[in-house]
């Protein structure tokens, strides 16, 4: 992964030129000054590659004016420049320098906190999980060590970038979390990783077998019952709000983190099941979020809870037609094992307002494949009790690139999980498949005191990516990271 | 449907239904029955008090919707029972006719292939029993023209495929003359000459040829038309891409769409709308057979875009493709709304409580919900990403009709398809395969075809489009 740094503004002597521009801008500044002394060349060659300036879009020239290679990458319409438009510049350069060591950006046409966004989204693209490669041939490696980008204000834009490198480095954990194979990261070694943000200043707390038997968390139990490995639940406490404002609610962020996915006696069928080692990207969200936040010192109390288990079949394991009492004391018919992180988040949703009566709840779950059929990959889908809070997730999410969708709830969905043996079955069929999941969330949210609003966002669409996009190389995404680092900044801290 | 009469005084011999709002006193002699009942006059609650009355609860009632719904559930409640006669003394006329339509969409059946048992019947008649029975007869006008268009879509949902083929679809739509409403045919000959390519090969496959229905309904206003477009399968085997047996029979209702396009239209007409409109029905059978079009062909639709076919199964998309096209070149609308029971992903989606809506126009998205909620038929937005769209590129056409395998967005990828021959106007696409049929009584009627359309398309001509318009769309042929 390259250092970002913000140098003066100035022409490097030679190496790699990277050069964002916007669409039909005249050349300005250092660009300006280069394709003079190059005589023309650079706006010649870039004429004749047909570079645009279109956003995203990375043309390389070779050997010209001096440096080994310039980089032009489009900023789209100015008009249209924003935060989103630099970061997409950013990620646009990364593979064009999968060889350089070094490179310099003139970003001198930028103000300082796009030259910062640029910046956060070459920063996001470089990022790769190489762990177990071992005979990787030097010419694959990326070498990119060190992209400097020269601005008229480095100190301004280096203060801009701080709390952004932060909110990388909490998505760079969720990403890793997200992408250990499930031999590796199971409960316990998750939660042991989940300690590593105690050098943050997040107070976290494991908790094992012993204690959810003492608490009565017997529906996340039934899920981890047929895993060799004991199920965990890690309490995560970033408790940043500023002295005059101690003993406000706090906001409250749950994750379901099933660490791997069989189905349990519901098995699945054998075709993707490996997929299914990022059954616990909503864990690994609420983990990497707690890192943001605790990394840029957010000035709001938080709280982050995720239910960690794997789902096995085994002569332990939970049984199709089984009846599990979660620890609100409502009790669950199992019909399918394979709608297990429902079961998972009953007990910690519950939890999470008895312990800590937090001023919102936020859930995120790969929970329904249904999500998947419903919106695709491109939007997650968001449930929730509360217009306004929805509204500021929708909004997070766009401001940031990860985007979610609006489903309904509703009673007429809710009679789809009646029981005849208990207070409700844990599936409803295939008809509104994600929304019946959502309906049994919201079981678990007590209203009963008071209102509490709520919402749960399942990520099963958009926890990984098939493909590289601007910012997010192909594999795990951590969706949820910088929408939810945003909402916090705005409802926490705003 | 059943027969509605307003009268002022009762007749003898009819079985009596009271409406009952919650937190009223009831007739003294009814209290003690209905206090041991526990009845407290909830939304739609139904107490039978035989041989007294028949009690409906109003609960607290905020639109005619309630009490359309508390008179459905008050027919269904009702069984061998002939006559009725509702008790609507100090209701409003409005309020009494909402009341009389709900009784008749929850009294409709479809018994054209059995006897219905006697002591099983739904009522056949009813009286209302109102203050003012001309008042009450001027509010029935309208309430009864959306009420029977619904019941007619109903029928033709619930005809079998060898019944209601593609000719007989027809022949009835053109019945649709009387009303006022000009029905033209185009057949194969017509369709191939103008190129209509996607509707041919769809049909291609069956003994029972294709059609091209465009119905019209001129209205009053000097306006472009409002333009309603529906997909009628008349049955969807899926073609060379056939489906599982197992509930294949639901799939004569695959031109519910149509049906409820028509529907709409008979409403307009019966209640004298002054709004223009036009309806495009895309009608064919999707047939396995030696002519059946295959996966992999590659079709000219009307249009002239080329789509790759890649699912024989997946050809509602394809006939609208043509009858869009039909619709926003013919006629320069200035609202487009598609109906069709598309796509299988709808129903993982939203279940069988609300139809998707997809579409390029927030405020005729907004308006098109707004009426569905009006008369109990709800939608919900659902999203065209660009990854949608460009999940559809292909390899050899200008677009690829879907994508096939697991967990795939095919009621997003459906829509985006849509949209590339949808024109530039405002548009709306409504995925009602969840909604064109209930398995069990439902709140506006019994189980089997819910007629999910008419009444909503009728309520959006009449909230939207009903007043003389300033600004006629540019370039409107009318």
């Amino acid at each position: 992964m390259p250092d970002i740094a913000f140098v003066k503004a100035a022409l490097p002597k030679s190496g790699a030129l990277v050069v964002p521009l916007a669409e039909g801008a005249a050349p300005a500044g250092l660009f300006a000054q280069a394709d003079k002394e190059a005589g023309g060349a650079l706006t010649r060659a870039l004429e004749a590659a047909g570079f645009k300036g279109r956003k995203g879009q990375a043309t390389t020239l070779w050997a010209l004016g001096g440096f080994t290679k310039v980089v032009a990458v489009g900023l789209g319409r100015e008009s249209e420049l924003d935060g989103a438009a630099a970061e997409a510049a950013g990620g646009a350069l990364i593979p064009a320098l999968a060889q350089d060591r070094e490179a310099t950006v003139v970003a001198d046409a930028l103000a300082a906190p796009l030259a910062a966004s640029l910046g956060l989204g070459a920063l996001l693209r470089a990022w790769r999980f190489d762990r177990y490669r071992t005979r990787e041939k030097e010419e694959d490696k990326p070498k990119l060590e060190r992209l400097a980008i020269a601005t008229a204000e480095p100190n301004a834009a280096k203060q801009a970038f701080a709390p952004m490198r932060a909110v990388a480095d909490g998505v760079f954990l969720t990403r890793e979390l997200v992408s250990e194979p499930p031999n590796i990261l199971h409960p316990i070694e998750f939660a042991e990783r989940c300690k590593g943000l105690e050098k943050l200043g997040v107070e976290v707390e494991v908790m094992g077998l012993k204690d959810l038997q003492k608490l009565g968390f017997g529906a996340m139990i039934g899920v981890a019952q047929g895993s060799q490995h004991e199920p965990r639940l890690v309490v995560m406490q970033w408790k940043g709000a500023p002295k005059n404002r101690k003993g406000t609610k706090p906001m409250a962020f749950i994750g379901k983190g099933v660490t791997f996915d069989t189905g349990g006696i519901s098995i699945k069928p054998a075709g993707g099941m490996e997929d299914m080692k990022w059954d616990m990207a909503g864990a690994g969200t609420v983990v990497g979020l707690m890192a943001a936040l605790a990394g840029r010192r957010a000035k709001c109390d938080v709280v982050g809870l995720v239910g960690l288990v794997e789902n096995m079949p085994s002569g332990t394991a939970q049984r199709p037609g089984d009846v599990v009492k979660t620890y609100s004391g409502q009790t669950v018919e199992v019909i399918n094992t394979d709608a297990e992180g429902r079961l998972v988040l009953a007990d910690v949703i519950w939890y999470a307002q008895e312990r800590f009566q937090p001023r919102c709840m936020i859930d995120l779950a790969t929970l329904t494949g249904a999500i998947i059929i419903a919106l695709g990959h491109e939007h997650a889908g968001l449930f929730s009790n509360d217009d306004d809070l929805a509204a500021r997730i929708l909004a997070a999410g766009q401001a940031v690139g990860e985007k979610a969708w609006r489903m309904p709830l509703g009673d007429a969905y809710d009679k789809q999980i009646r029981s005849d043996i208990a207070d409700m079955k844990n599936v409803g069929g295939r008809p509104g498949g994600s929304i019946t999941a959502a309906q049994f969330i919201q079981r678990f949210v007590n209203t009963k005191d008071g209102p509490m609003p709520w919402a749960h966002l399942d990520i099963a669409g958009t926890a990984w990516s098939s493909k590289d996009q601007p910012t997010v190389p192909k594999g795990a995404t951590a969706y949820g990271v910088r929408m939810l680092d945003r909402l916090v900044a705005e409802m926490g801290e705003g | 449907m059943l027969v509605v009469r307003f009268r002022k005084t009762a007749p003898a011999g009819a079985r009596r239904v009271l409406p009952a709002l919650a937190g009223a006193a009831l007739p003294e002699e009814l209290r003690d029955a209905a206090s041991a009942a526990l009845f407290t006059a909830g939304h739609g609650v139904v107490l039978d008090l035989a041989p007294g009355p028949l009690l409906v609860g109003i609960g607290t009632p905020a639109r005619l919707l309630d009490w359309e719904q508390a008179g459905a559930a008050a027919a269904l409640a009702l069984k061998g029972v002939p006559a009725v006669l509702l008790d609507a003394r100090g209701l409003g006329a409005a309020e009494a006719a909402a009341m009389a339509a709900g009784m008749a969409l929850g009294a409709w059946r479809f018994d054209a292939y059995r006897r219905i048992p006697a002591e099983e019947a739904p009522p056949r008649a009813l009286t209302v029993l109102v203050d003012d029975a001309r008042a009450a007869r001027a509010a029935w006008r309208d309430a009864s023209a959306a009420t029977r268009a619904c019941l007619a879509a109903r029928d033709w949902v619930s005809e079998p495929a060898n019944i209601l083929t593609t000719r007989d679809f027809v022949r009835r739509l053109r019945l649709l003359s009387r009303q006022g409403i000009e029905v033209e045919v185009w057949g194969r000959k017509r369709l191939a000459r103008e190129g209509y390519g996607a509707l041919l090969a769809v049909g291609q496959g069956s003994a029972s040829p294709p059609r091209l229905v465009t119905l019209r309904w001129r209205g009053t206003l000097d306006a472009p038309p409002v333009a309603f477009v529906g997909k009628g399968i008349v049955f969807d085997t899926g073609g060379i891409s056939i489906k599982g047996a197992a509930g294949m029979e639901a799939m004569r209702a695959d031109m519910a769409g149509a049906a409820a396009c028509a529907g709409a239209m008979l409403a307009l007409a019966r209640r004298g709308s002054p709004c223009p409109a036009v309806a495009v029905l895309a009608i064919a059978e999707n047939a396995t057979g030696a002519a059946s079009y295959r996966p992999g062909d590659v079709l000219r639709t009307a249009s002239g875009r080329t789509v790759e076919v890649v699912d024989t199964d997946a050809e509602g998309r394809l006939v609208l493709a043509d009858a869009l096209h039909h619709a926003v070149s013919r006629f320069a609308p200035r609202a487009v709304v598609d109906l069709a029971t598309l796509t299988g992903a709808i129903v993982t989606a939203l279940g069988h409580h609300r139809a998707g809506l997809f579409g390029n126009d927030g405020a005729l998205a907004a308006a098109l919900a707004a009426a569905g909620e009006a008369v109990g038929e709800h939608l919900w937005p659902m999203p065209i990403g660009d990854a949608h769209r460009e999940d559809l590129a292909s390899d050899i056409a200008d677009i690829r009709q879907c994508l096939v395998g697991r967990l795939l967005p095919d009621a997003c990828h459906a829509a985006a398809f849509l949209r590339d021959f949808a024109g530039e106007g405002p548009w709306a696409h409504l995925d009602i395969a969840g909604v064109d049929t209930q398995d069990a009584p439902h709140a506006l009627g019994p189980a089997g075809a819910t007629g999910f359309g008419v009444r909503l398309l009728d309520r959006w001509v009449a909230m939207h489009h009903e007043e003389a318009d300033h600004h006629p769309a540019p370039g409107a042929r009318g």
